[in-house]
């Protein structure tokens, strides 16, 4: 999502913007729950949606993000937000926070889009520990698009590298596919990233297994980050006033 | 000669102007790095679910990518008019209109040719992809339709967009309801009868068909029904993009409806 | 054989308002046009915004189908014939708009010369002439979004001469140019003139259309409401004598006061920061000078001048008057 070849400064079609927003989740969902009802793995559809739902919390986290950057860029804001005496970081922050719930949506879309047309039945283990991890993933991948906006604020075209990243965080977080199935060196990799952690929470929350040691690396992670991206944030603003970047459209 | 320039050259200098993801910064990522991932997610995807082979994914999803030329690229070739406000002084002019039109397609098609070989490297690099040598020119031939039939399809939403301000949305949705119709990823048969159908009045359906058996060592001759299909859609697309460019043409001067006319 | 020719042209734009309940209104924005201009003239199309020059304009360059009334270039319909009319006529619009951001000048002009069919091996020549011809040169290989208002005007000017057309239509060629960019240009215009072109201008500058055309036709509110020489429409007002006034404060009410005196032909009235300048027509402005400054009372009146009518004033009173 976001691979849009937006004229500049016209985004006024926020209509279509969450027409988009809602059918791309069902979409991939779809894609998903035809493989693998057509598969001989003995992964449950179930599994299938919950990676596809959370496939589409990280789409919309990262449009929200990295668009909203490039957003206010191309309305002329960003240098107006930047310079207001509130730290930046908690200007960026509940933009991607919200964007990130936005991403709920996608979740509970694709579990009913599953459950109507394609009979997965909805049992949790765990109910109260999915209904924990689910915030938690959530904050943990809006607080990785906090890290990845603060990039943005420095590049102009943030925009293009952000769609770059949409597949692979998929990949390396685990949502769908196992990490064990992906080369070596992408285990460690995935290890650092906040949301396979919730990823394993509430997969483990609905089909069983443990959650809490996976909630708790969730919740450490995304502390770090919170504190990275703030960090970062400052860097990069106060590169982006040295390198004149701000205000280029 | 010169409606044969304004088709060449025309629509290489027209590319140039238009086409907003040249610059290599953006090119890079949205039309290698995108595409690359693309094609290593649904793969293992596929691994994961044990389903089909990973030719399967590969194949489909090579062939896909192209859109990011074909359809993204071939809508700002028309589209993208409007908002310079060229529309006008492109009409006064006595160009031949095929000519312009159509000639604005051949960079995307080569893009998307390229896109889609591209495809097709990663998976034979970075997965399990061995086509034999044999087959790789009946496969560039039949990659080669499908490519001209996307395009085709993107110059019909690039028409649309001279009216329509929202297309560059419907390109992004044509992208992904591609991925679930045409084949890409779930055979025809396994979805549902409309979802099916839907595909088969798309691009890239029949295409990706063909290069499917073509890269597991069937002839030319064994896919020739498919590949006349998928020319054939791509004829119709391109009538229905052409069409529609000259009736908005002619609306314009009659009702001044084109904002910028 | 008139180049241009216009006769009883009309052009009829269907609005539709309202959400719920649409009514669709019917706007004449040009009501029986007609006038011809001859070869190797400049005729100026005089008149206020929205008086419908823009619109005669687009149907003589074929933008635009007439919704009656028939518009021949060279002999040839620009309806029936509108291709062959395009090969034979240059046209230019201005503004900030209508050109290839993202390319360079040169890119932009090496485009449109492939549209208008100039021979390849004429192409390198010829935009080089133009270039210099408008002043561009140098600054050709830098992207036309760094451009000013004032050199994408001149790259306009350039487009539209490409092919080297015998007829050129340019449609408010210096608005929004500096002063001194802007005498550059009519020399650029009168220049097209001298090397045997038929021009036809619109402009709602009246200093622009008395230094450059051969002919006017002044246009309010989509009709002709005069046609001639400079000299000509001076004549119309040659029997009045302006009264200027300087005012401070004057009110609506007290202009309108001025308009019902019967020896008044008109009144306009220019906004300045502080002040008005309220100019009133009249055969006798001498002797009413004394009358108009009471009249407008409530205001402060500063200096009260009467003179001799310029081109400006015979285009006041027509606008006003019509």
């Amino acid at each position: 999502m976001g691979r849009l070849a937006l004229p500049p400064k016209t985004l006024s079609t926020t209509g279509f913007f969450v027409l988009t927003a809602v059918l791309q989740p069902v979409i991939f969902a779809s894609i998903a729950f035809f493989i693998f009802r057509t598969g001989h793995h003995g992964a449950t559809l179930l599994y299938a949606a919950l990676g596809a739902g959370l496939m589409g919390i990280w789409s919309s986290t990262l449009f929200g993000s990295g668009g909203a950057i490039q957003w206010q860029r191309w309305q002329g804001t960003l240098e107006v937000l930047v310079t207001a005496p509130v730290p930046f970081v908690l200007v960026v922050l509940p933009l991607t926070l919200a964007t990130a719930s936005i991403g709920l949506y996608s979740l509970v879309a694709t579990l009913v889009w599953g459950r109507l047309l394609f009979g997965i039945p909805l049992h949790l283990a765990h109910p109260f520990l999915f209904a924990l991890s689910i915030p938690a993933t959530v904050v943990g991948l809006g607080l990785l698009g906090l890290l990845l906006a603060s990039t943005f604020v420095l590049y102009r075209h943030a925009n293009a590298m952000s769609n770059l990243l949409e597949y692979p965080v998929w990949l390396v977080t685990g949502l769908i596919v196992p990490v064990s199935l992906l080369p070596g060196w992408a285990t460690p990799l995935s290890w650092l990233l906040a949301p396979t952690w919730g990823v394993e929470a509430i997969r483990h929350a609905a089909l069983g297994g443990p959650v809490l040691p996976a909630l708790g690396m969730t919740a450490l992670l995304s502390v770090v980050y919170l504190v990275l991206g703030a960090a970062f944030l400052e860097l990069f603003l106060r590169l982006a006033r040295e390198r004149a970047t701000l205000s280029l459209t | 000669m010169t409606s044969l320039r304004v088709f060449g050259i025309g629509g290489l200098i027209a590319y140039r102007a238009l086409f907003n993801w040249i610059s290599p910064w953006i090119y890079i990522p949205t039309m290698l790095g995108s595409p690359l991932f693309q094609i290593v997610f649904f793969t293992y995807l596929g691994r994961f679910s044990g389903t089909k082979s990973d030719a399967f994914f590969i194949v489909g999803n090579a062939v896909q990518v192209c859109a990011m030329s074909s359809v993204y690229g071939a809508t700002m070739a028309i589209a993208n008019e409007r908002w310079l406000g060229t529309l006008a002084p492109l009409l006064a002019t006595p160009a031949s209109r095929p000519a312009l039109f159509l000639g604005r397609a051949v960079p995307y098609v080569a893009n998307g040719l390229f896109v889609s070989a591209f495809g097709f490297v990663v998976g034979w690099a970075l997965l399990d992809f061995h086509p034999r040598g044999g087959d790789v020119p009946a496969l560039a031939l039949v990659v080669f339709v499908t490519v001209l039939s996307c395009t085709a399809f993107g110059l019909l939403l690039g028409s649309i967009g001279l009216r329509a301000k929202d297309v560059f949305f419907a390109a992004n949705l044509a992208y992904f309801l591609m991925l679930l119709f045409c084949g890409v990823n779930v055979p025809l048969e396994s979805l549902p009868g409309w979802m099916a159908a839907i595909g088969r009045g798309l691009p890239l359906t029949h295409g990706i068909a063909a290069a499917r058996e073509v890269a597991g060592g069937a002839s030319l001759a064994d896919v020739a029904r498919l590949v006349w299909t998928e020319l054939g859609i791509g004829a119709a697309y391109t009538a229905a993009a052409y069409g529609l460019f000259r009736f908005f043409e002619a609306e314009a001067r009659r009702r001044a409806s084109l904002e910028t006319l | 054989m008139a180049v241009i020719e216009a006769l009883d042209l009309r052009r009829t734009y269907r609005t539709t308002t309202g959400v719920f309940r649409r009514r669709t209104l019917d706007v004449e924005a040009v009501r029986g046009i007609t006038f011809a201009v001859e070869e190797g003239r400049l005729f100026g199309l005089l008149g206020p915004n929205g008086a419908g020059k823009t619109t005669t304009i687009k149907m003589l360059i074929t933008l635009l189908v007439p919704t009656a009334g028939t518009a021949r270039v060279l002999g040839l319909d620009v309806v029936r014939d509108a291709r062959e009319v395009r090969k034979r006529i240059g046209y230019v619009f201005g503004g900030e708009r209508g050109l290839y951001e993202r390319l360079s000048a040169l890119d932009n002009l090496r485009y449109f010369a492939e549209l208008y069919g100039v021979p390849a091996r004429r192409q390198k020549d010829r935009i080089a002439e133009l270039l210099d011809l408008v002043g561009l040169s140098g600054r050709e290989r830098e992207k036309v979004e760094g451009y000013s208002r004032g050199m994408r005007q001149r790259l306009h000017i350039a487009r539209g001469l490409l092919h080297d057309p015998p007829v050129v239509f340019l449609d408010e060629p210096t608005i929004g140019v500096d002063p001194v960019g802007a005498r550059e240009l009519r020399q650029t215009i009168s220049s097209l003139v001298a090397n045997g072109k038929t021009v036809l201008l619109t402009t709602h500058y009246m200093f622009e259309a008395d230094a450059l055309c051969d002919r006017i036709a002044v246009i309010n509110r989509g009709a002709i409401v005069a046609e001639g020489t400079p000299a000509d429409l001076k004549q119309l007002v040659v029997e009045r004598t302006v009264v200027e006034i300087e005012a401070y404060g004057a009110t609506e009410a007290a202009i309108e006061r001025l308009r019902t005196l019967p020896e008044v032909s008109s009144v306009a009235v220019e906004e300045r920061e502080h002040s008005q300048l309220v100019l009133v027509q009249s055969a006798q402005g001498q002797e009413l000078s004394q009358e108009l400054a009471g009249r407008l009372d409530g205001a402060r009146v500063g200096r009260v001048t009467v003179r001799e009518p310029t081109l400006e004033d015979a285009y006041v009173a027509l606008v006003t008057e019509s």
